[in-house]
């Protein structure tokens, strides 16, 4: 035998439109049928969760339906003494949710019903010396929570409260030969990081530090013969890869160079046409977070049924413009 | 229904109480798993040890982790009590049965501040999750964060002091070398290379636990150039046995750009006696130390030395053989570009270092031993594999002369060793007809002619 190859094989009854009406019906019903048990287990990162469904419904122009006011009374309870907001209700903040939650109440249009300033002191305690960011008082570092901290300051138009230009440096330090990032200094390149990274130079104004063409590549290196993108060599496809790849292309300006067809053929054949929703791959089970993920990638692909989304905070453009913010892309 | 959520109450208590005691009558347990069984069977516990594995039957699961994950954030909320010892019983089942539940790993942290757990029973308990979990973000992270406890508790202690840098390196009264790690550092090394080795064993390319080897040798190991080689040595039967792990290929190529950072500093005569020994015995403490540890004033290449060149060389013979002998894999390929370009880096930034000196033979003898165990394993792995005949006949084994050519071509300059890298691709095209093995190939080519404007 020869190589098995790590790619799946698009069945020519896969789902080849885009179903959106069946997709917001998924996502308005996801909250009501809460089964204790799946509840239970991802309660954990709940915050995100909410930030998944109201943004992909934004997307889809279905924002009304979601029930505002109790999410905002959520966010409400979940921000902490110190600042920062937590998954839920009794967990313990981390930045991680402190970004989703800032997200949310931003296509709300509504950041002051969280206590802004400490938000702020938050962010700004928890950069560390070398200018990485913890993710928390507990002081796991990663390029991942770099970013968060930048893209929520820059939602609260506050990115002058920490030493930027340390961040930047410390950044720039988990840069790869392949032109890609990793968690940490040393680590391996990691589509997920790399968007980080890239998301996080666009909106410190330090793309011209990327090697685009070196990155580009290794990122269009990740497109399979199915035409669907994997997060690092020899690991399978998936809809949330797919994004990452793409959105960090799009930031770096070379989205052009992979097969846009290929791609969106892909991500189509992710749909459950029963349910609505996207899975990772086609015929696995959907969820929340590949739905935003294959309809934000399909808006990056062109799709006008869908609003323009903002490649690096993953939110609809015209909620970005309403604050002003308008991260850099290079040409 | 008031009922039903008494009878689950009880059911719950009891499960956790078995979990305890389970864990008290057996130290030993080294696994855990879920027994699917949807009906509960007569009056039995759920919990079911055999030998060293711990067994929870499914039907409980749906009943358990929802009571407990209320129970613990009631109390995080201060709106019910619970002491000390339920704490520590509800978070082990919670966090065996969804370890990515950040506020349970946080309340052991809280408990481990006040002195109520120890660090090695965290450390375990991570391990045991990582069975089930072997990917878990939360689980590795905690871990980290109890090492560092560790390494700040054994840096307090007398005996140990804090070298320049984030790493912790312990005073060995024996030897008086600052360069070794005193006998905890080394247990807890060993011990972390065993976990993350587990846990990549468990799931392919598993970033959380390549990077924290990363994470563990920089904050353990920092600057141990025998530590460093140890492992480079015996990642070679790793990767070779694992030519789509992109991590683990990822690791090696971190390592062999630590030594090359510790040889550039090295005074190159001792550089070499510390890797020949560490070929063929144990490394004197004394040599390491004079050859790592302080003369780091030796900013010239001392000429006639041929470590660095011939360390890229065999790992280039290993890339060979490895995409010769396995065709069509990614990852073999990008260790190459990344293998071409440290040396390609290298080789600019010292343009004049002599290449066939005799000096250069000590590293080549120590190096080509543990070369030669790994062809041996490399050959025994190809054999196991149902892949290999097919493959082999097809590709062919890798031409001799090639193999010289390559070496001839390291050793030259960049432009000759790029030249060598081309024929190399040519050479491969001309005789395979594995579709992805052409497809690696041709871009791996392409990729060279991008190498000078990186
Ligand atoms: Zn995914």
């Amino acid at each position: 035998m020869g190589t098995q190859m790590k790619d799946v094989v698009i069945k020519p009854d896969a789902p080849n439109a885009l179903i959106l009406d069946k997709h917001a019906d998924y996502i308005a019903a996801y909250g009501s049928k809460r089964d204790d048990y799946e509840y239970t287990l991802s309660e954990y990162l709940r915050m995100s969760g909410i930030y998944w469904g109201l943004t992909v419904m934004d997307l889809m122009s279905q924002l009304p339906r979601m029930n505002c006011e109790e999410i905002t009374e959520f966010i409400k309870s979940c921000q902490h003494e110190c600042g920062g907001i937590s998954a839920s209700i009794g967990h313990d903040p981390h930045l991680l949710y402190t970004l989703s939650a800032v997200q949310i109440l931003t296509l709300y249009d509504n950041v002051q019903a969280v206590d802004v300033d400490k938000v702020v002191e938050y962010i700004k305690a928890l950069q560390q010396e070398d200018g990485s960011f913890a993710g928390d008082k507990w002081g796991e570092i990663d390029t991942r929570f770099s970013f968060c901290a930048v893209a929520t300051l820059a939602l609260l138009g506050k990115l002058d409260a920490i030493d930027v230009n340390k961040a930047i440096e410390f950044v720039l330090s988990c840069m790869n030969f392949d032109g890609g990032f990793g968690c940490r200094p040393g680590s391996e390149s990691h589509a997920g990081q790399i968007y980080c990274c890239t998301g996080f130079l666009s909106l410190t104004g330090q793309l011209h530090r990327v090697n685009a063409d070196l990155l580009g590549w290794w990122l269009c290196e990740r497109q399979l013969p199915s035409g669907g993108l994997n997060g690092r060599p020899e690991k399978l496809p998936d809809v949330c890869y797919s994004w990452w790849v793409l959105a960090s292309l799009k930031i770096i300006g070379r989205i052009h160079w992979i097969d846009k067809a290929k791609l969106r053929a892909f991500i189509l054949a992710c749909q459950d046409e029963e349910t609505g929703g996207f899975a990772d791959r086609p015929g696995d089970m959907v969820d929340p977070f590949h739905t935003l993920f294959g309809v934000a990638g399909l808006s990056l692909l062109g799709e006008e049924q869908v609003k323009p989304v903002n490649p690096v905070l993953c939110m609809p453009e015209d909620v970005l413009r309403r604050i002003g913010l308008e991260p850099d892309l290079l040409n | 229904m008031a009922e039903f959520e008494k009878e689950v109450a009880v059911l719950v208590q009891r499960v956790v109480r078995d979990i305890s005691n389970a864990f008290k009558k057996n130290p030993n347990i080294d696994e855990i798993g879920i027994i699917p069984c949807p009906e509960p069977r007569y009056n039995r516990s759920p919990i079911v040890l055999i030998e060293t594995k711990l067994g929870l039957e499914s039907w409980c699961v749906k009943f358990l982790l929802p009571s407990l994950h209320r129970k613990l954030l009631l109390y995080r909320q201060r709106k019910n009590y619970l002491d000390r010892e339920a704490l520590v019983d509800v978070t082990v089942t919670l966090l065996l049965l969804n370890p990515d539940f950040t506020t349970a790993w946080n309340i052991r942290k809280e408990l481990l501040q006040c002195g109520v757990l120890n660090p090695e029973k965290d450390l375990y308990l991570g391990k045991l999750a990582l069975t089930r979990f072997p990917k878990s973000p939360e689980t590795w992270i905690h871990r980290r964060w109890v090492l560092l406890q560790i390494l700040q508790q054994c840096y307090a202690q007398k005996g140990c002091r804090k070298e320049q840098g984030e790493g912790y390196l312990c005073h060995t009264e024996a030897t008086g070398s600052s360069q070794n790690l005193c006998t905890h550092q080394a247990k807890l090394l060993h011990q972390e290379m065993t976990v993350c080795s587990e846990a990549a064993g468990r799931y392919p390319s598993n970033y959380n636990a390549w990077s924290h080897r990363i994470w563990v040798l920089q904050h353990i190991a920092k600057d141990n150039v025998e530590v460093f080689l140890e492992e480079f040595s015996s990642m070679r039967l790793w990767v070779s046995m694992h030519v789509s792990d992109h991590s683990g290929f990822h690791y090696r190529q971190f390592l062999l750009q630590a030594l090359l950072t510790a040889l550039c500093k090295a005074p190159q005569s001792t550089a070499a006696t510390t890797l020949h020994q560490q070929g063929i015995t144990t490394t004197s403490q004394s040599d390491t130390r004079a050859a790592f540890g302080l003369n780091e004033s030796s900013k010239e290449w001392q000429p006639g030395i041929v470590t660095i060149p011939q360390l890229f060389d065999l790992e280039m013979e290993f890339c060979s053989e490895l995409i010769h002998s396995f065709p069509g894999h990614e990852t073999l390929w990008c260790h190459r570009r990344q293998v071409v370009f440290l040396w390609y880096q290298w080789r600019r930034d010292h343009p004049n270092v002599p290449c066939n000196t005799n000096e250069g033979n000590v590293l080549h003898l120590s190096i080509s031993k543990d070369n030669g165990q790994a062809c041996s394993s490399v050959e025994k792995s190809i054999n196991g594999l149902p892949c290999g005949g097919d493959a082999m006949e097809v590709d062919g084994p890798p031409d001799p002369r090639d193999a010289k050519q390559l070496k001839r071509g390291l050793l030259m300059s960049c432009s000759m060793a790029l030249h060598a890298e081309h024929s190399f691709v040519s050479s491969l095209l001309d005789n395979c007809c594995n579709l992805e093995q052409r497809r690696f190939a041709l871009a791996y080519k392409k990729w060279l002619g991008t190498i000078n404007h990186q």
